[in-house]
Parts: structure tokens; sequence; C-alpha cells
């Protein structure tokens, strides 16, 4: 929501244990940046979180990732407000923590599109306080019965808890048939990975940007995990290149690999296969509980999970600097070809 | 001397263009192929992760060359060397025109009508062609619960044609859903809960005549009529109209049946399988090509 600042926020640079202890607490409201479980999930943050036993946490989302599959794993999750519960896409699509939960009655799910989730946050990083979009009439998502936070009455309980979840009108400027209002997004913290960031703040990735300048804007705190912390100095000869600035992030955590398993481009690529072991993981209560000691409670802290997965899988992983993804992955059941310009191209030009 | 993309390239049009033989592939390659059948040259395509993009890509190389594909996460126009297994695979992003978020995505393109097709999963489909993919059950309460909606709802009402590709089952092909996540040509009227043609909700919006035009299972392709209703187009080979009826949870209209599903050519088979899925991610199978094929690849 707009707010006035008496003064610029500095941001802080912190360790990842740090950064969780101060900025994450039960029944905090967090967004978390990139897409599905593939591209630039802060990880290590939601790792972090689950490992401090964070609870009851309300997650305001564009879909699933590897941070929600970890949350929901532990049963961390209270409220998820998102479009899409799946997480791993070709790795894994549903969640099978989350449906369990939620199957249990031990979430409370509020189901919009992916469209609607993106016209929210870009509603509350513009600080509007709701954006019309022609979200799809006739559907359940907008039928007035499924509202899962007005069943649960927490509709209008504070500034970010909407008092409708969204609004069907007669479109009034123009008379072009009905539209929907929707509600911006305003959570309290946004956790954001990014490739560099600068030590003043400002942030920088390459490749898809999703929906993560707009969750830093609509969310009261912002906290960037970088994979490596550059001079502020650096970042300025190509400002064009840069997507967050300095002055709405509160803390930079550098945390190399720290997306892992999903990608960051130009870093590294996604470990599909190792997505794959979560989401058989997942699909009973024992094998979830080995994976979680073994993966998440086991190491000491998040290097020491690195040095776990060894030097050759994450030679494999690293992305060719041309490109941005890696060609030594095996990613099915044969290797990558090698390549020289896409081939389509080559044969029919743009 | 293992062959390099490009010798395989230049065997592409020397590729018999005449359908392949039952046995020759597997059913998941008719299908692709039955997906690009749907793009059109000048379509500017929003496609969902898995069997829509391969056959998309496939018709890049083919039908369709100029085909614009959105990818959701912000990718227009990527020209991919190595097939994405997401939609926000770098990938995809290779080449691209340009990159955004999501905001693009939805709002500039989609919403802005520049999306004439959509190509879409699901997990079961009503007789006007509107899609569940959120729950079977009471909503709040249910018995199964699927991943919901993603961009499904937004890309299934806003594209100019939308098709689909969907499992046949008689439980998934239905008079009616019990959950609507992306209406088809008939949808509720929640203002006045009347269940009513989409023109008539969507009445003076830009959207008013977008919607399902086709679907892909893997017993056959179906239309719609002017009435909104689905039909039986094709069904696949060694699939009778019986079976497929016989998987249809309705009364299924087959009277404009045009016969069989025609079989993917070499030169498809080969495009797909040599260049949009080397790696075997999408389609782990691959059955071995028949002896004159062998003798033409070398």
């Amino acid at each position: 929501m707009p707010r006035y600042r008496d003064k610029t926020k500095k941001a802080e640079i912190m360790s990842l244990e740090d950064a969780v202890k101060k900025f994450m607490h039960d029944d905090v409201v967090v967004a978390y940046s990139g897409f599905t479980g593939f591209n630039r999930n802060p990880v290590a943050f939601a790792w972090e979180t689950v490992r401090q036993k964070i609870k009851n946490i309300h997650v305001v989302d564009r879909h699933g990732s590897v941070c929600t599959w970890l949350l929901n794993a532990v049963g961390a999750i209270k409220i998820y407000e998102t479009d899409w519960m799946g997480w791993g896409e070709m790795a894994g699509k549903l969640d099978v923590n989350l449906e369990r939960g939620y199957k249990a009655g031990k979430v409370i799910l509020e189901d919009y599109s992916h469209g609607a989730m993106a016209m929210r946050f870009l509603a509350g990083a513009i600080g509007a306080p709701f954006i019309p979009y022609n979200a799809p009439l006739g559907s359940d998502l907008y039928n007035p019965k499924y509202d899962a936070l007005g069943k649960a009455g927490l509709r209008g309980k504070n500034f970010r808890y909407p008092k409708k979840k969204f609004i069907q009108m007669e479109e009034p400027f123009f008379g072009e048939g009905d539209t929907v209002l929707l509600p911006a997004a305003r959570p309290e913290v946004a956790v954001i990975h990014v490739a560099q960031a600068g030590d003043k703040g400002t942030a920088r990735w390459r490749g898809v940007g999703t929906i993560d300048k707009e969750i830093s804007f609509a969310s009261d705190k912002v906290v960037i995990l970088a994979e490596e912390i550059v001079p502020e100095a650096d970042l300025r000869k190509n400002p064009e290149s840069n997507q967050i600035p300095y002055f709405v992030v509160d803390a930079v955590v550098e945390c190399p690999w720290g997306a892992y398993p999903s990608s960051v481009p130009f870093y590294y690529d996604y470990d599909a296969p190792f997505m794959r072991g979560m989401d058989a993981a997942s699909r009973n209560e024992a094998d979830l509980k080995k994976w979680l000691d073994e993966w998440v409670f086991g190491p000491k802290n998040w290097e020491d999970l690195l040095v776990k997965l060894g030097s050759k899988k994450l030679l494999d992983l690293r992305a060719d600097s041309v490109t941005g993804y890696s060609t030594r992955m095996m990613r099915g059941k044969k290797p990558a070809p090698r390549m020289k310009m896409p081939l389509s191209v080559a044969r029919s030009g743009y | 001397m293992a062959k390099t993309m490009e010798d395989l390239m230049e065997l592409i049009d020397k590729m018999p263009e005449e359908p392949a033989k039952p046995g020759e592939f597997i059913l998941p390659e008719l299908m692709a192929i039955a997906v690009a059948h749907q793009v059109r040259d000048d379509d500017i395509v929003f496609a969902g992760t898995g069997l829509p993009m391969v056959g998309i890509m496939t018709a890049n190389f083919l039908n369709a060359p100029h085909a614009l594909l959105i990818y959701e996460s912000g990718i227009c126009d990527g020209k991919t060397m190595h097939v994405p297994m997401s939609v926000c695979d770098q990938r995809a992003a290779n080449m691209s025109s340009s990159l955004g978020g999501l905001v693009d995505t939805f709002g500039y393109y989609l919403q802005q009508g520049f999306v004439s097709l959509g190509f879409l999963g699901g997990a079961a489909i009503d007789k006007y062609g509107g899609v569940n993919v959120t729950s079977i059950g009471d909503y709040f309460k249910p018995s199964h619960r699927f991943t919901g909606s993603g961009g499904n709802s937004d890309i299934g009402t806003m594209a100019r044609r939308v098709a689909y590709i969907i499992l046949q089952e008689k439980r998934r092909f239905l008079e009616r859903n019990e959950y609507t996540t992306t209406p088809g040509w008939w949808c509720w009227d929640f203002k006045k809960n009347e269940w009513k043609p989409k023109k008539e909700v969507w009445k003076g919006t830009p959207y008013a005549d977008s919607g399902p035009v086709a679907v892909v299972t893997n017993m056959g392709v179906y239309n719609f009529d002017d009435k909104g209703e689905i039909y039986l187009h094709t069904f696949h080979p060694g699939v009778t109209v019986q079976q497929v009826k016989d998987n249809c949870g309705f009364d299924l209209n087959v009277s404009r049946v045009k016969g069989e599903t025609p079989c993917p050519t070499y030169k498809e088979l080969f495009v797909l399988r040599e260049f949009v899925d080397p790696e075997l991610i999408f389609l782990p199978q691959k059955v071995e090509y028949p002896a004159k094929l062998k003798s033409l690849i070398g």
C-alpha cells in the first residue's frame, strides 16, 4: 500500500541465518521470486525458514515453487493464495504435501488465475488498491461461493486481507461488457533471489523477469539473496540491466547456489533429477521424513549442503556463458546435442 | 562418424512425406503432430509445457515456420536450440525478441488480444469445451485436487482460438464439470445464477467470440459446432468410433466424423525425434525407423 518513508532504507548485508531470524516470524505474509520450481527460487531462504521452524506462514504467490514445496513438506504454510499449487512442471507437477494438508483441512487455499495474481501484484506495486482485469467470467474461480478466506472469516482482518476476493462489475468507461476488479496483493516480506546485488542493494538478474519487480514493490520489506555481491559502482555502468533499485531493499544475503535445485540463468541450471527425487519422496511420509533429515536437517549449513551435492554435480549444472544454461546435464535419456544456432531459424529465418 | 545436427538438417527435405505405418510411431508422437497441425503460420501461440510445446516446436520446422510462441514467464518468440522443460527455462528464452514478465504475457500480449491460439492441458472437459483443472467433488473438501488454473483460465478465455490436449476417459469427458476452471462455449452467469452461452456472459467484451476450437486426446481429434458443442472429427488409428463413445461421459456427436486421424509422416517424425526432443525428455520411447529411412539417414 502507498506509504511515505521517513528516511531511505539502508540495505543491510547479513547472513542467511540472521536474515531469516530478522524477517520471518509465525503468521508472516510472504511472497517468493522466480517461476515454478525452475527459475530463481530463493530456496536457501525457505530451507533456513524450515530449519528455524517458522509456522503458520501465509504465502501470497504467483504459483508453487521449491520454496513452497519445502514449507509444505513440514506443514509450515497455513494460508496459500495462489493460482497453481503445482511446483515442478515436468519434474513433479502437483505438490503432494500441499494436497495432503489441504484435504486434511490444515491449509486454507485461495484460488486465483495466473494472470489475476500477476495483476494483483502489479496493483500492489503501483500503490493501487485494486485493478480491473478481464478475469475469466463464468469460471468457478469467480464464483462468489468459493471464497476461502471469506469462509475462514479472514476478510478485512487488516490491510493485507481485502474485504472481498473480487468484484464483478459493468465496465464503466467504454461499456465493454463486464470486467473484474481484483484487490492488490500486499505481502509483508518479499524474498527475491537474483544474480547480482550491489553492496548498496541494487539488484540485477538475467533471463525472465516473471513478477519479481512487482512483488518487491508490493511488499513492505524486501530481502535479496544474490549469487554474488558486487561493487555498487559496477552495476551503475549499465543501469538499464538493473531491475530493483536499492531504496526498496532491506537486506542483502550473499548465497551462491542459493536457488538450487532451481536455476539462475547464466550461473547454473535446474536439477530435474533431484526434483523428481523430491516428488517421489513426498509420496509417502516415511520417505519424506528421510529426505528432510538428509537434505534439510542434516547439513550444518547451506554450504554444507553444496559440499554434499559434490563438485561433479555442480560442474554439470554450471551454466555456460553464451546460452546461460548447461548442456552437460542429463535431462532425459540422451545427452544434449551440440548446437550452433536454433535450427528452426537456420531453416526458415525469424 | 556421427552426423552433426547440421548434417541431419540437410536431410529434412529428403524425408518422405508419406504417412508412417501404425507400429512405426508411438501414440504421444501422433498426438504431438496432431497438435502441430492446429498451428497456422501467422499464429501467435501461448502454450503450456509438455506435448503442446513439443507439437508447436515441430510446427515451427514444418507447416508453421513463422508462428510466434509466447511462454508464460515472459518470453516472446524464443528460438530454442534445446527443448525447454518449463515455460521459464532459459532454453526457451534463447534469441527471443524480448524478455519481460507476467505483466507482459498476460497484459500486453494476452489481454491486449494478440494471442491467436492458446494450447493447453486439462484434467476434465465438458461437452462445450469447459475445462476443469481444479478439483473433483466438493470444492472445499475435494476427493481429487489438481493444480488449479495457472494460466489455463486466462489463456483459455482470451486467446482467439483455444485447443486442449486431454487424456480421454469416461470420467474426464463430462456433460458438466463439477468445477469449471476455464469456461467453454457455455458457462455460468453468476450474477443471475444461470447456465448460458459464453457469448452472452461475455457480451460486449472483446473476447465474446473466442473459445475452444479443437481437442486432441489419446483417442481422437475433436472440433466444436456452431452451437459450441464438441464433435468427433477423427479417431486415431486402431481406435473405433464405438470405443470413443464408450470413453465419453455424454452422448457424443459422431455424425461429422471424417475418418482416421492421419498418421504422422516420416518427415514429421524425423523432425520431432531428431530436432525437437533428441534428449528423449518428453517422448522417452522411440520406435526404430523402417529400413528405407535408416538407409536415407545413413
